[in-house]
């Protein structure tokens, strides 16, 4: 009951969100009119986009990794998850003057052509360039699964297929990839909504899209209720991705490929092909990594002693502190939610545990909206105050990664504890004996895990932060931010830097977890 | 003519271990049913994934049909090679319907009606729509033999066909995979641990151990002439009489410990005689333990110098301590 009600109350941010689909907001025609065809239109460029190019380079470098031979390939497969740990917004930071030196040919398309080509040009091209860094930065999503789906298929399949006359290159397209596709399709709804959610690149890009708008309509021109609307949408946007996401996977259950017992025998590639494959790995690698992180380490080595100071010791602690405080709360939550859910076998638990880690595929910005919304009317009813506390912080982060926590240590509980909680019923035990004696310890790993996942993500966090923050408290995420709206771009690298350092741990954790043959 | 030859197989999976194959030769004519026999690593599903060709052997030749596929300067893809493959697990893909598992093969669309014929053989018609993990384990086996001979190979190799299949139901299919090998004049090449299974379908068997083919020859052959103690073993306790005390014997082989020849009498071959003295094949010994078998009794018996296994009828009685004297007849 207890677990249902709190299911309830995690998802009440978003339900009131929701419900402002249809309430009165008095510009809502004029947005509706000027700015919400605008919004979608990037939005749903942007994320075409980026989801086309993220499957392609998740894809190819995947199925080259798993299942070809060529020089550099064991170092590949660790290597390209590594743009994982880049936050959106500071790769688009790295590659903050691209637009400008793109400038002389809107120059030469000026005087050759028409002014009103070069002006179509300028905002045409900012959707390629966004679209670039995203998916450099966001392929990996893709990589990671359809590469544990290749090798998970081992050579069965492909054998059999072989046997009956399909040249490898007809074993990718007919059997390999349709068996992998539930799996790609679940990175492809990540990478999808990792692009909805960005804030810091499309604004540095001067992309219209939803967040960008929510922003602009809410803080520039000071409309609440039409921003609202706004996150309104784009919720019925996310539902509609995620129904679409359920369909396309339809069938994931009948494509449970048993591990085989012999691992895939790679196609060695010929001088030839090997080196179009090293190339088809390295251009990601360095777009999405090398790249923007030497960069980043040039203009750190000229700004450190400027930045570094006490200030940015005590916003790294502030960091450190919220990110460790989420961590903490968010594996409890999940905990308690996932195990009366599966220890009391509630139906009605299990819908709401559903519908409270939906927050993984709401923006931020979207779900603060929310929590302004709930936390405006526990005011109005009780008199306290909550905005601007930590406490919302907090919670506002916990909503949004409680999917990240609650997925491994539901997983962990269905394969390891399922049998064993009734064991220790039959023996007599209470429902907390049971937690603390058996699930805790057996899922030790996905409980540090899930811990570890949601403190990065918190530390690398944007848009929520700065709407959520409380006044001059600073994050690294939302300093890195500020620095480069006020144009300190060398100066926002060094705490960008600290964000990717930390996001590499889990990175590492992700790739040796991937590759172990029991996931 | 031969459709399919072997000439010195071997197969390395490391430099350190000792070979996979090591050294095979055996032949297959158009028509027949053959049995690679043996225990868990002997060779049998490498030996069988190198005619495939999901394998390269390290050295020696393979010829289909008049066809080289591998020699040391050859080497045909499994995909061009003239044969199908039904595997252990059948490797039925999950994603596709029975119907569309079948058409995968090359050129297997092209012909419906030998589809449905087959189909109907196998007794699976009216599947088509079903995935494989809506049908039993039986039909997906038979989903996969289909799916192989609808591309019309002209060698079909099975990876342990009947493993998978409780003993009931483990006759019925050995009689049905019969009919359909003769029904399609399929010249089949079966690998299997199980020496029953062996001897009921196959035409001709290849014994292997270790990776070396110990015997090649008809299933009577190997039951009666088995080529060493190994081979003789693969058809239950047997006990190796020495040579001498059994002098009229058709058939001896080189003991295991390498000191002359024994005699390979199988338990079924002893009867019980009333007294010692009516020939030289009477051997005399105390009873050490009895088993009951149902049908037969399992007596372990101490002679002087041989501890022998013998069967007697199950209404005999006999206690541990008795002393009893029993007679071999090879011809039994």
């Amino acid at each position: 009951m207890t677990a249902v009600l709190l299911g309830l109350f995690l998802f009440l941010p978003m339900a009131e969100v929701l419900w402002h689909l249809t309430s009165p907001a008095e510009n809502w025609e004029h947005l509706r009119d000027t700015v919400l065809g605008r919004y979608l239109k990037g939005s749903a460029i942007l994320v075409i986009g980026t989801a086309g190019l993220s499957l392609l380079l998740g894809v190819s470098t995947a199925w080259l990794v798993a299942c070809c031979e060529f020089p550099g390939r064991r170092f590949f497969e660790w290597a390209l998850i590594l743009p994982l740990a880049i936050p959106t917004y500071i790769a688009a930071f790295a590659y903050f003057d691209l637009i400008d030196r793109l400038t002389p040919l809107l120059i030469w398309v000026r005087t050759n052509i028409s002014p009103e080509a070069m002006t179509w040009l300028s905002d045409t091209m900012v959707y390629p360039v966004t679209t670039v860094v995203l998916a450099a930065v966001l392929y990996p999503y893709v990589y990671l699964v359809a590469r544990a789906a290749f090798s998970r298929q081992g050579s069965r399949y492909a054998e059999a297929a072989q046997t009956l006359g399909h040249e490898p290159q007809s074993v990718f397209w007919r059997v390999a990839l349709p068996l992998a596709r539930p799996a790609i399709i679940g990175g492809l709804a990540l990478v999808i909504m990792e692009t909805l959610n960005d804030y810091g690149a499309v604004k540095h890009f001067g992309v219209p899209t939803f967040t960008t708008g929510i922003f602009r309509t809410w803080v520039s021109m000071g409309d609440l209720p039409g921003a609202l609307r706004l996150a309104a949408c784009l919720m019925v946007l996310i539902l509609f991705l995620l129904l679409l996401e359920k369909w396309l996977r339809f069938g994931a259950k009948f494509h449970k490929t048993s591990p085989s017992d012999r691992p895939f025998q790679r196609y060695p590639l010929g001088q030839a092909k090997a080196g179009l494959a090293i190339l088809c790995c390295l251009v990601p690698l360095v777009i999405g990594f090398a790249l923007p992180l030497s960069r980043l380490a040039y203009w750190a080595s000229l700004t450190a002693g400027k930045v570094l100071d006490t200030t940015f010791l005590k916003l790294t602690l502030n960091s450190i502190g919220v990110a460790t405080a989420t961590g903490l709360a968010t594996v409890m939550i999940a905990l308690f939610l996932a195990f009366t859910a599966r220890y009391f076998g509630s139906q009605a638990a299990g819908v709401t545990n559903r519908l409270a880690i939906l927050g993984y595929a709401v923006p931020g910005a979207v779900i603060a909206m929310g929590v302004l919304l709930v936390a405006g009317q526990v005011t109005q009813a009780t008199g306290w105050i909550l905005t601007g506390s930590l406490a919302v912080l907090v919670l506002c982060y916990v909503i949004r990664f409680l999917a990240v926590a609650w997925q491994p240590i539901d997983a962990g509980m269905e394969r390891n504890c399922a049998q064993l909680n009734q064991a220790s019923q039959t023996l007599g035990a209470t429902p907390a004996r049971s937690l603390f004696h058996i699930n805790v310890p057996l899922l030790r790993n996905a409980l540090v895990a899930g811990g570890l996942f949601v403190f990065v993500d918190t530390m690398k966090e944007l848009p929520l932060t700065l709407i959520l923050r409380p006044a001059e408290f600073e994050t690294l995420s939302t300093k890195t931010y500020d620095l480069v709206f006020q144009s300190q771009i060398p100066e926002s690298s060094v705490p960008a830097l600290c964000i990717i350092l930390v996001s590499l741990l889990p990175v590492i954790w992700l790739n040796r977890q991937m590759r172990a043959p029991e996931l | 003519m031969n459709l399919l030859t072997l000439r010195s197989v071997t197969k390395r999976y490391t430099a350190t271990d000792p070979p996979a194959v090591d050294g095979v030769s055996f032949e297959c004519a158009q028509g027949e049913i053959v049995a690679l026999i043996g225990g868990s690593g002997s060779g049998k599903t490498t030996l069988l994934r190198v005619i495939a060709g999901l394998e390269i052997p390290d050295t020696g030749e393979v010829v289909l049909n008049g066809t080289t596929l591998n020699s040391p300067t050859r080497f045909v893809p499994p995909e061009k090679r003239d044969c199908g493959l039904v595997f252990q697990d059948y490797a039925l893909f999950p994603n596709k319907t029975v119907s569309q598992n079948i058409a995968f093969g090359k050129g297997a669309a092209d012909d419906p009606a030998r589809i449905g014929e087959l189909m109907e053989m196998a007794d699976i018609s009216g599947l088509e729509q079903r995935y494989p993990h809506e049908i039993s384990g039986g039909q997906q086996q038979r989903v996969a033999l289909v799916r192989a001979l609808a591309t019309r190979p002209s060698l079909l190799l099975l990876d342990e066909p009947l493993s998978h299949l409780d003993p009931e139901l483990r006759d019925s299919v050995r009689t049905e995979l019969l009919k359909l090998f003769r029904e399609t004049d399929t010249t089949a090449l079966f690998v299997s641990h199980d020496i029953e299974d062996a001897m009921a379908m196959a035409d001709r068997m290849v014994v292997l151990r270790k990776g070396a083919a110990e015997q090649v020859g008809t299933p009577d052959e190997i039951y009666d002439r088995p080529a060493n103690p190994h081979v003789a073993r693969l058809f239950g306790k047997t006990n190796f009489i020495p040579l001498g005390l059994l002098p009229d014997a058709p058939h001896s082989i080189a003991a295991e410990t390498g000191e002359g020849q024994v005699v390979p009498a199988r338990p079924h071959q002893w009867q019980l005689v009333e007294n010692s003295n009516d020939g030289s094949t009477a051997f005399t010994g105390k009873v050490v333990s009895t088993t009951n078998r149902g049908a037969h009794q399992e007596v372990l018996l101490q002679t002087e110098n041989l501890t022998l296994t013998i069967h007697i009828p199950g209404n005999t009685t006999v206690k541990p301590g008795e002393t009893l004297t029993v007679s071999c007849d090879l011809k039994v």
